[in-house]
């Protein structure tokens, strides 16, 4: 396969200049072996890790405003994938901390924890760029296998083989499928580049036949896997509950975050959407994953059971946006989607917050490990702050104005309007209407009197209290961020549309 | 300014009032009720000076603050007020001042939080009332009901979460709805006119076939009808009323149920008059059947509370009858029930609140003979039962006498069935003075204190105002 034309440089600057945030992080796990070679300490690759993730960062905000440049065949980078990839830094750099009282549970120092965090981080942005479906597997190889690695790191855990392997043949599967699927996709169409190799023509005349179906089919079914869409979700409540927190919080932001922008983006640039079988699979998951998750979320009563199935149901609302896509609203679309992005992953990433304090002051010795609607109870009178931001999260989640999630949701349904998609829209609301029947419980829980003895849930130990202050301004800054974008969801809005 | 200058007031006044309550107790109600009073004042002054210095009577819709604020949606931030807003928003903050006096001794734990969530309620009610904006509005809408169920779901009675949960979703089921046909209509209005707009004066003008807004108007007529509530959709109202602490029924009933009616006037009858022509016998049945049933329903109630709410439905009812005849006394009938019933449904929450403070149960079979030990609580309770069951003098005759007046000149059959509400409610009326302050006295009780002589006496007597001078509010035309 020829990559790149002999009279064109393969790699120039400005290409350079695109994929740096990816290159840095790239950089950032040879140097984080090295490091290990010479030194282990935990302090030193935490320290280490936050650096080149920080400095990936500002790479990578520095991008939100350029122009829309292709990297060699396989990748390119946009402002579409740029702000992805922030939502992903971002998630990753809480997650970094929030590991931190996990991880210092143990004598073992934990650099491979870091490494494989880098990896993950690494293959997500190769995900959110890629243009070709060869890069589109590498990343999700790499985002997969690393974390299979992070679920079941937490060895001594009584869920960590369960989740680790359910994990690993699971999203072996589906990498499986997603191959065969890409395979046949290639044997008729002849060509693995993204970007318009199929006249639209075709589509119009069902000229692909069955096979190309199949594996056009196979292909997604691999990504839902990893998305959680119903009916590829059983995984999830399983694997979310039995991961530790942290990990949990990367699934549920980072993977979601990468696997939807692909799947966006490689849908939008194959026109797979003129093919009407195709849509009517993508609405009946989009149908079963709003009903089912909602219905399932009903009666758990551990909290990161109730929040895999929230994230099929959030899912399934973000299908919608695909479903309805036209080719006359793309930009509406990626405005659409990467706002639901945003909004769902700063809510999740509220509420993983605070469940991974609240894990962390509740035991003292060791580490909890599952976290139950009643560890919420009266969070608010004594601890406020972590009280609101959960509020703020659930409510986030929940769609109700104050907060972005309402605005994600105004998306949706502005999206699905136009199109006049009044079944989705009638399954959008009957799905609300029952999530809030397990949200709103959980904030009366949140408000409830607490239960007798009132454990002080800041507690202020003297050689605590630097690592309290971090925690401290990552919940205030979560609760100014949702707030402010949740009433101006202006400044955001300006960022997607450029 | 000056509105959204009173609604960030509230906001933080509460905020203020929470904190202050840590380091000082019982500072939070002081606060509420200054800043409260305050506001009110301000309201007063500006709204007065207008319409004299600046011969601005308010009949038509007067813009008062326009700025762009989401953009990408061409969502503006516009406040407007007219007659009909300024009447609503002044009954608001009369009950806003009532609810702070009610909860003055029943509200013991999380004080100042309560009085956040309280003040944040009324900010939301007055930003109902005045936003122009669809987008505005709902969020307003949504505002408004979240410090409203924290209040129901933190400092109700027993079964509150319950009853917080299903308020809550009843309301937000039916409101997403609303928003889906607020979108269409932004929507429908970039088709027509190459604008996306959420400006309700430009959606005035837009011109919309009838069966497209026949399915628009039916969007926001379920919202409303479930706040108003109208049978099938009421089943929120008597358990929230119920559970509700004292100022939260008062609130409740006296506004959060108006915000309905009102939504009915400004958005489904305004801005689809076809499609609400051609709807007005199904909702006209609906109503007639709220007035029965609620009547029936108050009728069978053996907890005090629960039959108030039951009388609100039926009374309520009244006003969507009045309002889907299209009748110019009739809708004068329907806004002076709005006000009437937010005074004496508030009146008749409050005394049900006093007495569970002395007895502490509401089941009317606990009580019996009041009026031996607590004759001036008594008299007004025979009052505001009055007041509730129509009795000339009082303010709610004339509302439901005018209603009945103009609907008879339109839908006779259902003016007369809804007719036979009224001897009901003079049943539950007197079942409920009976019930409690007459037959053998099984209690002795505390009569009435100075502070609930105020919350008492202003009520009846704005009651009785109205009553015997209805001109103070039909003089005004409503943007008829």
């Amino acid at each position: 396969m020829l990559i790149a034309d002999i009279s064109q440089p393969l790699l120039t600057t400005a290409m350079a200049g695109a994929i740096l945030p990816q290159l840095i992080i790239a950089f950032g796990i040879t140097l984080a072996l090295l490091l290990v070679a010479w030194k282990r300490s935990q302090r030193t690759i935490v320290l280490f890790t936050f650096f080149i993730l920080f400095v990936s960062l500002i790479a990578n905000v520095s991008l939100l405003t350029s122009q829309a440049i292709q990297v060699t065949q396989l990748l390119k980078v946009d402002g579409y994938s740029t702000f992805a990839f922030s939502l992903i830094l971002i998630s990753a750099i809480v997650a970094l901390r929030m590991s931190h009282s996990f991880l210092k549970a143990h004598i073992e120092v934990h650099d491979e924890y870091y490494l494989l965090l880098l990896l993950m981080v690494l293959g997500a942005g190769i995900l959110v760029t890629s243009d070709h479906f060869a890069s589109l597997f590498l990343g999700f190889e790499l985002l997969s296998i690393s974390l299979v690695g992070l679920v079941g790191y937490h060895r001594d855990s009584q869920y960590s083989v369960e989740s680790g392997f359910k994990y690993l043949v699971l999203s072996a599967t589906a990498s499986s499928f997603m191959l065969l699927g890409i395979a046949f996709i290639y044997s008729v169409t002849g060509d693995l580049s993204f970007n318009g190799s199929i006249p639209s023509e075709i589509y119009h005349q069902q000229g692909l036949g069955g096979f190309f179906q199949l594996g056009l089919l196979l292909f997604v079914s691999g990504i839902a896997f990893k998305l959680s869409i119903a009916p590829f979700h059983f995984w999830t409540p399983d694997v979310y509950q039995g991961a530790p927190t942290p990990v949990t919080l990367l699934m549920a932001t980072i993977s979601k975050v990468a696997m939807f922008v692909v799947l966006l983006k490689c849908i939008i640039a194959q026109h797979y959407l003129l093919l009407e079988n195709f849509q009517v699979f993508l609405m009946s998951f989009a149908v079963i994953s709003m009903l089912l998750g909602n219905v399932m979320a009903l009666k758990q009563q551990n909290l990161k059971r109730l929040l895999a199935y929230s994230s099929i149901a959030h899912m399934g609302y973000l299908l919608i946006v695909i479903i309805v896509t036209s080719e006359q609203s793309l930009a509406f679309t990626w405005q659409s989607s990467l706002f639901y992005l945003a909004a769902y992953t700063v809510a999740n990433l509220s509420i993983f917050i605070i469940i991974a304090l609240i894990q962390q002051t509740n035991s003292n010795t060791n580490y909890q490990e599952d976290i139950s609607l009643n560890d919420l109870q009266g969070l608010f009178w004594h601890a406020p702050s972590y009280g609101l931001l959960m509020i703020l999260g659930l409510l986030s989640l929940a769609g109700i104005p104050l907060t972005m999630g309402f605005i994600g949701k105004f998306y949706i349904l502005s999206q699905a309007t136009i199109a006049h998609a009044w079944w989705l829209i009638a399954i959008l609301i009957i799905g609300s209407g029952i999530g809030l029947a397990y949200y709103l419980p959980l904030i009366f829980k949140v408000f409830a009197d607490p239960q007798a003895p009132i454990v002080p849930l800041v507690r202020g130990n003297s050689n605590e209290i630097s690592s309290h202050i971090i925690e401290k301004i990552l919940v205030y800054s979560f609760i100014t961020l949702g707030l402010v974008f949740g009433i101006f969801p202006e400044v955001i809005n300006q960022l997607i549309s450029s | 300014m000056t509105l959204t200058f009173i609604m960030l007031a509230l906001l933080i006044a509460g905020a203020l009032a929470w904190r202050a309550e840590k380091y000082w107790q019982g500072s939070a109600k002081w606060l509420a009720l200054i800043s409260l009073a305050l506001l009110a004042t301000i309201f007063a002054v500006f709204v007065l000076n207008q319409a004299f210095n600046h011969n601005n009577d308010f009949a038509k819709l007067q813009v008062m603050t326009q700025v762009d604020w989401i953009k990408t949606f061409n969502i503006q931030y516009s406040i407007a007020i007219d007659q009909l807003s300024i009447v609503l928003i002044a009954l608001t903050w009369l009950l806003a001042i009532i609810c702070v006096l009610v909860s003055w001794r029943e509200i013991q734990t999380h004080v100042g939080f309560y009085y956040f969530n309280l003040l944040l309620t009324i900010a939301g009610i007055i930003g109902v009332f005045i936003a122009v904006d669809m987008f505005l509005f709902f969020f307003f809408w949504e505002v408004m009901l979240l410090p409203m169920t924290a209040i129901i779901a933190i400092w109700g009675h027993e079964k509150r979460q319950f009853a917080a949960l299903k308020f809550f979703i009843f309301t937000q089921v039916s409101s997403l709805l609303m928003l889906v046909a607020i979108i269409a209509t932004g929507y429908f209005h970039l088709l027509q006119t190459g604008q996306l707009s959420f400006y309700y004066l430009d959606w005035l003008v837009l011109d919309i076939p009838l069966e497209m807004s026949q399915y628009l108007m039916l969007g926001f007529f379920i919202a409303f009808a479930v706040k108003l509530p109208s049978v099938p959709v009421h089943s929120w109202l008597p358990d929230a009323h119920t559970q509700a602490p004292t100022a939260g029924s008062v609130l409740l009933a006296g506004v959060l149920l108006k915000t309905g009616a009102y939504g009915l006037i400004r958005f489904v009858i305004f801005l689809f008059p076809q499609a609400s022509m051609q709807f007005a016998p199904i909702a006209a049945t609906l109503a007639v059947v709220s007035i029965v049933y609620g009547a029936k329903m108050a009728f069978a109630q053996q907890d005090f509370k629960r039959l108030v709410a039951y009388s609100s439905i039926s009374h309520m009812g009244f006003v969507m009858l009045a309002l889907f005849a299209f009748n110019s006394t009739a809708y004068q009938g329907a806004i002076v029930t709005m006000v009437a019933h937010g005074l004496s449904s508030a009146a008749l929450f409050a005394m049900a609140g006093m007495i569970y403070q002395r007895i502490h149960s509401r089941n009317l079979a606990d009580m019996g003979g009041f009026w031996q030990s607590a004759p001036r609580m008594g008299g007004f309770a025979l009052a505001f039962a009055g007041a509730a069951f129509g009795l000339p003098g009082l303010a709610n005759f004339i509302g439901e006498f005018l209603s009945l007046v103009g609907v008879f000149q339109v839908l006779p059959e259902f003016a007369i069935v809804a007719a036979l509400g009224l001897i009901g409610s003079a049943i539950y009326g007197m079942v409920l003075f009976q019930s409690s302050f007459q037959g053998a006295p099984k209690l002795d009780i505390v009569d009435l204190q100075s502070r609930e002589l105020i919350i008492c006496g202003s009520l009846f007597l704005m009651l009785l105002a109205i009553g015997l001078y209805p001109t103070l509010l039909l003089k005004f035309s409503f943007g008829v």
